[in-house]
C-alpha cells in the first residue's frame, strides 16, 4: 500500500510540477515571449537567401 | 475604475505592451482560465506534432511567411479576449478546428513539396486550388487532396502577424504593380515573384475569385505554375452577374470543363457518392449557421463577431463539406449556442448597439469584432462575408440530381465568400444589406472601407444615401486590407472611437482598449 | 505636313458626348445607344435604325460629384462618365448597355441608374447589364450569344421594335464593315518611316467613328483616305521614335497629341478605343448565323486582360509583338488608367515581357483620364523614353 501510495503521489508530484511549469508558461506568456525572439533571427535569414524573381 | 463586466480581468487593454506580444495571458476566473489553459496544451501538441517532421523544419527555414506560424498561440488569445463561459468554448471549438486544419493543409503541402518533402507520389494526387475560390469542383475527387497554397502563405500569415505581406506587396511593387489593387492578390503575386511558393501538384484549378484584381493577380501565377513548374492551370470563370438566370448553364458549364480537367490531369474519376455525402455535410454546415443567424436576430444572439467571421469563411469556402472535422464542430458550436441561448447569456453585460459590419474586414485586424463588444458593446451581429448562400444542395443520387449537382456547385462558386455581395448588381450589395439591417433589427452599420476594394467603393455614395434616408448611423472604418502601413490598427480602432464619442456621445465600455500600442505587435 | 481638311470637323465631334452628328440623327429618327465597354459587340448597337456611341466625358474638369459617389479610388474614367452624367451630358441616351467588364465601369452604370442620371424623362429609355465571358471557348461563345440576345436584341426590339433579325445583323456588319474598312485603309498610311498620317490625326478620326453615328461620317472618311493618298508625308527622321501605345480605356486625344509633341510617332494604337484591334472587319459567312458569328469574332479577339485563360493572355502580349512589327515601331509605351486594376496587372506583365522575351525599349506609365491635368510629368516620361530609344539606336541596339 506505501508503495502504491509512493507511486501516486509520485506521479501527482510530476503531474503538478508539469501543470506548475506549464501553467506558468501558458500564464505569463513565456511562449509567445520565446517565440517573439526567435522571429528576427528568421527574418534575418529570409533576407539572406538568394531569391530569383519570376514575373 | 472600469465597470465590472465580466469574471477576472476587466481592462484587456493593460495587457498589451508596445512590443510583439503581450505581458501575460488573460485571467478568466478558475474555471475558463482552466479551460483556456487546456486548449492550449491542445495548441501545443498540434505545433509539436508539426514541428517533429523534419520537412516541416526544413520548409521553416525556406519559406519566409513560414515564419508568422510562430505567432500562432497568439491569434487564438486575440480572438478568445473577454470570452467566458459558452462563448470561449464556442471560440475554441472554432478556431482549433481551423488551426488542426490548417496545421495538416502545411504538413501536406510540405510533403508533395518538390523543395521540401518531394513525394511525388503524394503530389500527383494534389489539385491546387485558389484561396479565394470555392472548393466545390473538389467535392466528387475523394481520392485527390485539394491544397491551396495561399491559403497558408498568405491568408493565414496576415491573421497570425498583421506585418506579413508587407515584404510580398513591396515585391510585387518593385516590379512595376500599381500600388492602388487589393494587396490580397498582389501579395499573392509577390509570393510567386519572389520564388515563395510551394512547387507541388499535378495540376491546378484557379478561379476568377472576388474581383479583378485577384483575377490578374492569378495570372501572374499561372504563369509561373505552366512555364517553370510544369503544372497545368485550368482557369474556372464564375458569371459575375450571378444572380441572373440566364449565365446559370454557363457557370454548371464551367464546372463539368473544371471537372473533365481535373479528370484528364489526374487520371481519377468523380465519385458521385462522395460528392452526395460532401453535399449532406454543406446542408448541415448551412442548418447550423442559419440557426446561429436566427439566434442573432434576437436579444440573445450567441454566434456572432469573431466568432461567426473566420469560421464561416472557412467552412463554407475551404471544407465545403469535404472534413468530418467541421461537421462535428458544427454540432458542438450549435449545442453550445443553444444553451447559451436558453440560459440568456450575453458575452458582456451591456449590448449597446446591435450592428451588421458590411464591406471587406480589415484581413490584418480581423479581431477587430471582439474589440467592438469589447471596448464599445457594439454587437456585430452579422457581417457580409458570413451572409453566403443559404441554398439546400441535391443530395440524393439519381440522374436528374446529377444534373441538378452541377447547377449547386456553380451556385456556390459564384456565391463563394465575398464576390457574392460584391458581384452580382448592386442589389446584392446595398439593397440587401438594408434587409439584413431589418432582419437583424440593428441600429447601427459599420462599413469597412477597403481601400482597394472598387466594388465596394464604387456604391460609396449609395450607401452614405441609403443610410441617411433610413435614419442608421453608418460608420466608415477605412482599411487597406492586407497592410497596416496605409491605415493601422490604432487608425481602425480611432474612426470607431472617434465615432461613438463625437457622434454618439458615449463612453467605452472598456476604456482601457480605446488606445492600444499594438502598432509592432503580431 | 498640311492639314488635313476635315481634322477641325472631325476634333469638333470630340468636343461633347451629344455631338452634332448625334443631334441630327436623333431629329431623323434615329435611336441612340450608349455603351460603355469594347466588349459590347458594336455592330448590334447600330441594326435597323439605332446607332451607337460610346461614352465618353471630354473636356472632364472636376469630378467632385462622381467622387463622392464613386471614392478617389475609382478609376477616373468611370468617375467622369457618372460625373458627366450627373451633369446630365448623356440626356440623349435613348439606352445603356454595359458589360460587367471591370467592376468600376459596372458600378458607374449602376450608379447613373440607382441615381436615375441619364435621360430621365424618355419612357422607353433602358439600362442593361451583360455578362460578358472570360474566357475563349464555346461555353463562353454560348454565353455570349444568350448575353446579347437577352441585353441588346431584346431591348431594342421590346423598347423600339427595331428589328433584330439575322438579316438586320447581317445589314448592320455591313455598314460595320466599311467604316472598318475605311480605318483600316487610313491606318495603312502610319505605316513606314515616312508616314502621311500623324498618330493623332489617326486617334481623332478613329474616335470619331466610336461616338458618332457612322454612316454619317463616310463621306468624310472617304475624301480624307482620298486626302492622304496624295498627302506630302512626314519627312524621314522628322519623328524621332516609332511608339505603339498599348493599353486601357485611352479615348483623350490629346494625350496621344502630347506624346508626338515629345518627340515620338504613334504608328499603331493597341488599346480601348484604338483601332487594333477594334476596326477589324467582322467577316461573315453564310452557314451560321451572324450573331454567333459576331460573338464569336468579338471574344477571339478581345484583348482586354479580363480575358484569363492562358492562351488569350498569351495571345496579348504576341498581338502586340505582331503589331509592334508590322507598324516597325521603335518602343512601345504601355499605359494604363490610373487605379484600373486589369491594367494595373496586365501593364506590369506586358511591360516586362515585351521588354524580357521580345526585346522592345517599353515605357510603361500610368495617367490621368484627362492628360490636361498632368502633362509636365507625362511629357517628361515620354521625352526621356525617347531619349532612351535614339542612344540605343547609336549604340546599335545595344541597351
Amino acid at each position: 500500500m506505501k508503495v502504491i501510495g509512493m507511486i501516486i503521489l509520485k506521479v501527482f508530484l510530476v503531474v503538478f510540477a508539469l501543470f506548475a511549469v506549464t501553467f506558468t508558461v501558458y500564464f505569463f506568456n513565456l511562449d509567445m515571449k520565446a517565440t517573439s525572439l526567435l522571429e528576427p533571427l528568421f527574418i534575418k535569414h529570409y533576407d539572406s537567401m538568394e531569391r530569383k524573381y519570376y514575373l | 475604475m472600469a465597470e465590472k463586466l465580466r469574471v477576472g480581468d476587466n481592462e484587456l487593454g493593460k495587457l498589451y505592451t508596445d512590443g510583439k506580444v503581450r505581458k501575460r495571458r488573460e485571467w478568466r476566473g478558475v474555471s475558463d482560465t482552466l479551460y483556456d489553459y487546456w486548449r492550449w496544451l491542445g495548441t501545443m501538441s498540434v505545433l509539436a506534432k508539426f514541428i517533429v517532421k523534419p520537412r516541416n523544419i526544413k520548409a521553416m527555414f525556406r519559406y519566409r511567411w513560414m515564419a508568422n506560424y510562430l505567432a500562432s498561440p497568439m491569434m487564438l488569445d486575440r480572438f478568445s479576449q473577454g470570452l467566458r463561459g459558452e462563448y470561449l468554448r464556442i471560440m475554441h471549438e472554432e478556431y482549433d478546428t481551423v488551426f488542426k486544419d490548417i496545421g495538416l493543409l502545411l504538413d501536406k503541402v510540405f510533403r508533395g513539396d518538390k523543395r521540401i518533402g518531394n513525394d511525388k507520389k503524394f503530389s500527383d494526387k494534389v489539385v491546387l486550388v485558389d484561396e479565394n475560390e470555392m472548393t466545390a469542383v473538389m467535392m466528387g475527387f475523394k481520392t485527390l487532396k485539394g491544397l491551396s497554397r495561399e491559403t497558408i502563405s498568405t491568408y493565414v500569415p496576415v491573421l497570425l502577424n498583421q506585418h506579413s505581406m508587407e515584404h510580398y506587396i513591396d515585391v510585387a511593387q518593385l516590379q512595376g504593380l500599381a500600388a492602388d489593387v487589393c494587396p490580397m492578390p498582389e501579395a499573392e503575386a509577390g509570393i510567386s515573384i519572389d520564388d515563395d511558393a510551394p512547387i507541388l501538384g499535378k495540376c491546378a484549378v484557379q478561379c476568377n475569385t472576388t474581383c479583378d484584381g485577384s483575377l490578374l493577380g492569378n495570372g501572374i501565377i499561372s504563369r509561373r505554375l505552366i512555364n517553370v513548374d510544369g503544372i497545368p492551370v485550368f482557369q474556372l470563370a464564375a458569371p459575375l452577374r450571378h444572380r441572373e438566370d440566364d449565365v446559370q448553364d454557363y457557370a454548371a458549364g464551367e464546372i463539368k470543363n473544371a471537372i473533365a480537367f481535373i479528370e484528364e490531369h489526374t487520371g481519377e474519376k468523380w465519385d458521385w457518392d462522395y460528392y452526395f455525402e460532401c453535399a449532406k455535410r454543406v446542408n448541415y454546415a448551412t442548418e447550423c449557421r442559419q440557426e446561429w443567424l436566427e439566434m442573432n436576430r434576437t436579444d440573445y444572439p450567441q454566434v456572432f463577431g469573431g466568432n461567426l467571421a473566420l469560421y464561416t469563411e472557412t467552412n463554407y469556402m475551404a471544407i465545403c463539406g469535404k472534413v468530418v472535422d467541421f461537421e462535428k464542430a458544427d454540432r458542438k458550436i450549435t449545442e453550445l449556442a443553444r444553451r447559451a441561448y436558453d440560459k440568456k447569456l450575453k458575452m458582456v453585460p451591456q449590448y449597446r448597439h446591435r450592428a451588421i459590419i458590411w464591406g471587406v474586414q480589415s484581413h490584418y485586424y480581423f479581431d477587430f469584432l471582439v474589440w467592438l463588444v469589447n471596448c464599445w458593446g457594439i454587437v456585430p451581429l452579422t457581417d457580409m462575408l458570413s451572409m453566403v448562400s443559404t441554398r439546400k444542395l441535391v443530395t440524393e443520387d439519381t440522374p436528374e440530381n446529377r444534373e441538378t449537382a452541377y447547377y449547386d456547385m456553380a451556385w456556390l462558386t459564384e456565391n463563394m465568400i465575398m464576390r457574392n455581395r460584391t458581384h452580382g448588381g448592386y442589389k446584392v450589395l446595398l439593397d440587401e444589406l438594408w434587409e439584413f439591417v431589418e432582419q437583424f433589427n440593428a441600429d447601427m452599420v459599420i462599413l469597412w472601407e477597403h481601400q482597394s476594394c472598387k466594388a465596394l467603393n464604387g456604391m460609396h455614395g449609395q450607401f452614405e444615401e441609403k443610410a441617411r434616408e433610413k435614419g442608421i448611423p453608418l460608420v466608415w472604418v477605412g482599411h487597406d486590407l492586407f497592410d497596416p502601413r496605409i491605415v493601422s490598427r490604432q487608425g481602425v480602432r480611432d474612426q470607431i472611437n472617434n465615432f461613438m464619442r463625437t457622434v454618439m456621445n458615449e463612453e467605452p465600455i472598456d476604456p482601457s482598449l480605446e488606445n492600444l500600442p499594438d502598432e509592432k505587435s503580431w | 505636313m498640311k492639314d488635313l481638311k476635315h481634322l477641325i470637323y472631325f476634333e469638333n465631334l470630340l468636343q461633347s458626348a451629344n455631338n452634332e452628328l448625334i443631334r441630327q440623327a436623333q431629329k431623323d429618327g434615329k435611336i441612340c445607344i450608349g455603351y460603355s465597354c469594347e466588349n459590347v459587340p458594336e455592330p448590334l448597337l447600330n441594326i435597323g435604325n439605332a446607332f451607337s456611341t460610346r461614352l465618353r466625358a471630354p473636356n472632364t474638369g472636376s469630378t467632385e460629384v462622381g467622387t463622392y459617389y464613386l471614392t478617389n479610388l475609382l478609376c477616373e474614367y468611370s468617375r467622369s462618365l457618372l460625373e458627366r452624367a450627373i451633369e446630365g451630358g448623356y440626356n440623349h441616351l435613348d439606352g445603356l448597355i454595359t458589360p460587367d467588364g471591370c467592376t468600376m465601369m459596372n458600378r458607374c452604370i449602376e450608379n447613373m441608374e440607382l441615381l436615375n442620371a441619364v435621360a430621365a424623362d424618355k419612357e422607353k429609355f433602358f439600362y442593361d447589364y451583360m455578362e460578358i465571358p472570360m474566357k475563349a471557348d464555346e461555353n463562353g461563345l454560348k454565353l455570349y450569344v444568350t448575353q446579347c440576345k437577352n441585353h441588346i436584341l431584346k431591348p431594342l426590339s421590346e423598347n423600339y421594335g427595331i428589328d433584330v433579325s439575322d438579316a438586320s445583323i447581317r445589314e448592320a456588319v455591313a455598314r460595320h464593315n466599311r467604316i472598318c474598312e475605311l480605318i483600316r485603309a487610313i491606318g495603312e498610311f502610319r505605316k513606314g518611316r515616312t508616314p502621311a498620317i500623324t498618330g493623332y490625326e489617326f486617334h481623332v478620326i478613329t474616335l470619331c467613328t466610336y461616338v458618332a453615328p457612322k454612316d454619317m461620317l463616310i463621306g468624310k472618311l472617304e475624301e480624307t483616305l482620298e486626302e492622304l493618298k496624295t498627302r506630302e508625308p512626314m519627312k524621314e527622321g522628322e519623328a524621332r521614335a516609332r511608339v505603339l501605345v498599348v493599353g486601357s480605356e485611352a479615348d483623350d486625344e490629346y494625350f496621344i497629341k502630347l506624346i508626338e509633341d515629345s518627340g515620338a510617332y504613334v504608328c499603331a494604337d493597341r488599346f480601348c478605343y484604338g483601332s487594333l484591334p477594334g476596326r477589324d472587319p467582322i467577316v461573315l459567312t453564310d452557314d451560321e448565323d451572324a450573331l454567333t458569328q459576331i460573338c464569336r469574332r468579338y471574344m477571339s479577339r478581345c484583348q482586354c486582360p479580363r480575358m484569363m485563360d492562358t492562351p488569350t493572355m498569351n495571345g496579348r502580349r504576341e498581338y502586340v509583338n505582331k503589331l509592334a512589327k508590322e507598324y516597325e515601331a521603335d518602343g512601345i509605351i504601355y499605359q494604363q488608367i490610373k487605379f484600373c486594376d486589369p491594367w494595373a496587372y496586365e501593364r506590369m506583365l506586358g511591360s516586362h515581357i515585351l521588354h524580357e522575351e521580345y526585346d522592345y525599349p517599353v515605357l510603361s506609365v500610368d495617367r490621368p483620364y484627362n492628360i490636361k491635368s498632368s502633362v509636365g510629368q507625362m511629357r517628361t516620361r515620354v521625352q526621356a523614353f525617347v531619349e532612351s530609344i535614339e542612344i540605343k539606336k547609336i549604340r546599335g541596339g545595344a541597351d
